[in-house]
């Protein structure tokens, strides 16, 4: 979970800086959109050529046969499908500036559980937010119906993530309970299978991989924290992110969005 | 051109002293101290590590120290014991035992004691302190084992003799004139042993570490991740150093005044 921890550590101030104008980063496209049928252009024709920091489960991965999968991958080929039938074309690359990858032409979009922030606001445009990155907690299975609040782990046990901005939310919400740090995931998890803590409190895609693989384990709630993923294009390309913002809506309300949030993290979006 | 050995000596140990000054004075130019000071020695954040560096993390490392090695100094003389008995199944059980626990490293052996005897049994462990030093122990007693035989070993033969003949029981003998002189051969090895201990309570954070039940190493990370900076890691480092030097210290006192009594 690397990458959640820079993000974490890197923006947990940006996200309160976030939060409050989350709302304007929504309208960041100029207001006059004069045409719904933009024309817009890809580097490849027929294709939509996504930049992504593979492995990153699950939201994109190759399988054990090489192909593409995850949430973003799969949300970009329904996207893709929409924007007039493209096909999706991946393209692997660091994360480290990968926002600036369209702007030199290296793919036309990317797509790789990227926190939308101001400081990356600046160097490219964000689509509408397609991921909200919520805390939540994982509980024993059995306990999925009382282990959901602040109010019901008073005097309990609840398992964080060491320097994240789940343990900052722990230390904040969760007053009256114990709050356990750990460094390491595998022990976390451990210590919540073995009954050594009574809860995980952490980000949502993580828990809810855990809770796809472990039947005996399951979400009980998740809180809002304000942080959203978005795909990113070249700060220019304002007709291709009205294009993506369009296929993305058309996912939405389609069914697509829903189903592919199901299969890879076993709730339905909110 | 001839010279004398103790000339030649001598040239030699110039020679020496002056390599040492040339890396020294090389050190000072290439390092550059002020950002390094400013990435590890930080002033403003090493007053904010006190007093809880000590009152706090210092504390559970000594308390994990503590009840590791009285575990591991108590159970390992049982198991040296077995190792050396003449009851086949006690030596084999020692033996495995020690095996076992010294190839594992500590930290996967935390992880399974920790977290497997509870899935196993359903039983959880009361506290962090129990769960944290009962493993260690185990370990601890594995290395003390082997430390412990080799030092009654190493007791010339004769004195079990004697004090068999003096009319005296083996477990007799052993407990009053071989354990004892044991343990005085022993001391060394032993002092090594509690200081990887300290040490090694760094690993138990990996069991996951609330508020009061820190230790050092955790401490230093936690600072670390905190002010964006290394000074508390640096901290802790020498805060590890405080806590051995009186150790090695009074150790190295009761060597010399074993040493005088065997005069």
């Amino acid at each position: 979970m690397k990458r959640f921890r820079t993000v974490a550590a890197t923006f947990a101030a940006v996200a309160l800086v976030l939060s409050a104008c989350s709302d304007d980063s929504e309208s960041m496209d100029e207001t006059t959109t004069t045409s719904a049928e933009s024309t817009f252009e890809t580097i490849s024709d027929g294709k939509l050529t996504v930049c992504t920091d593979s492995p990153y489960e699950p939201f994109e991965w190759q399988d054990d046969d090489g192909n593409w999968t995850g949430f973003d991958i799969d949300l970009l080929t329904a996207v893709a499908d929409e924007m007039g039938g493209l096909t999706l074309e991946v393209i692997d690359q660091p994360f480290e500036g990968i926002w600036l990858a369209p702007a030199a032409k290296k793919c036309d979009i990317v797509g790789s559980a990227m926190t939308i922030t101001e400081e990356r606001q600046e160097a490219a445009l964000f689509s509408d937010p397609y991921f909200n990155a919520d805390q939540s907690l994982l509980v024993s299975a059995d306990q999925a119906e009382t282990l959901v609040d602040a109010a019901s782990l008073a005097g309990k046990t609840i398992a964080v993530q060491s320097n994240t901005t789940g343990e900052t939310y722990a230390n904040e919400n969760f007053t009256d309970s114990t709050i356990k740090s750990f460094a390491d995931a595998t022990a976390l998890f451990l210590a919540l299978e073995s009954g050594q803590v009574d809860a995980a409190l952490q980000d949502l895609p993580v828990n809810a991989d855990r809770a796809m693989k472990n039947t005996e384990l399951a979400i009980s709630a998740t809180f809002t924290t304000g942080e959203q993923y978005g795909f990113a294009v070249a700060k220019d390309n304002t007709a291709l992110i009205e294009a993506v913002n369009a296929g993305l809506a058309a996912a939405k309300s389609s069914g697509d969005y829903a189903e592919i949030y199901k299969k890879y993290f076993g709730v339905d979006p909110e | 051109m001839s010279l004398s050995k103790r000339q030649r000596a001598n040239l030699l140990r110039y020679f020496v002293y002056a390599a040492t000054l040339i890396a020294l004075a090389l050190l000072i130019f290439i390092v550059d101290w002020s950002k390094l000071s400013n990435a590890m020695f930080k002033w403003r954040i090493i007053k904010e590590q006190f007093p809880d560096i000590l009152t706090k993390a210092a504390r559970n490392t000594l308390i994990f120290t503590f009840f590791g090695f009285i575990g591991g100094l108590g159970l390992g003389l049982i198991l040296a014991l077995m190792r050396l008995s003449k009851v086949r199944p006690y030596r084999w059980f020692a033996a495995t035992y020690i095996e076992v626990l010294r190839g594992i490293p500590l930290l996967v052996t935390l992880l399974i004691l920790g977290f497997g005897v509870p899935i196993a049994t359903g039983w959880t462990w009361p506290n962090m302190y129990v769960q944290g030093a009962a493993p260690l122990a185990l370990v601890a007693a594995a290395y003390i084992a082997e430390t412990i035989r080799a030092g009654i070993e190493a007791v010339p033969r004769g004195q079990m003799e004697a004090a068999r003949s003096l009319g005296m029981s083996y477990s007799r003998a052993m407990i009053t004139v071989i354990i004892p002189q044991a343990f005085r051969i022993i001391l060394p090895p032993l002092t090594n042993e509690f200081v990887l201990l300290i040490k090694d309570t760094s690993l138990i954070s990996v069991l996951g570490v609330t508020e009061g039940t820190r230790d050092l190493a955790q401490f230093g990370r936690d600072g670390v991740g905190k002010f964006a900076n290394a000074t508390p890691l640096v901290v802790a480092g020498l805060v590890y150093l405080i806590l051995t030097l009186p150790l090695t210290q009074l150790v190295a006192y009761m060597e010399r005044k074993a040493k005088r009594v065997r005069r």
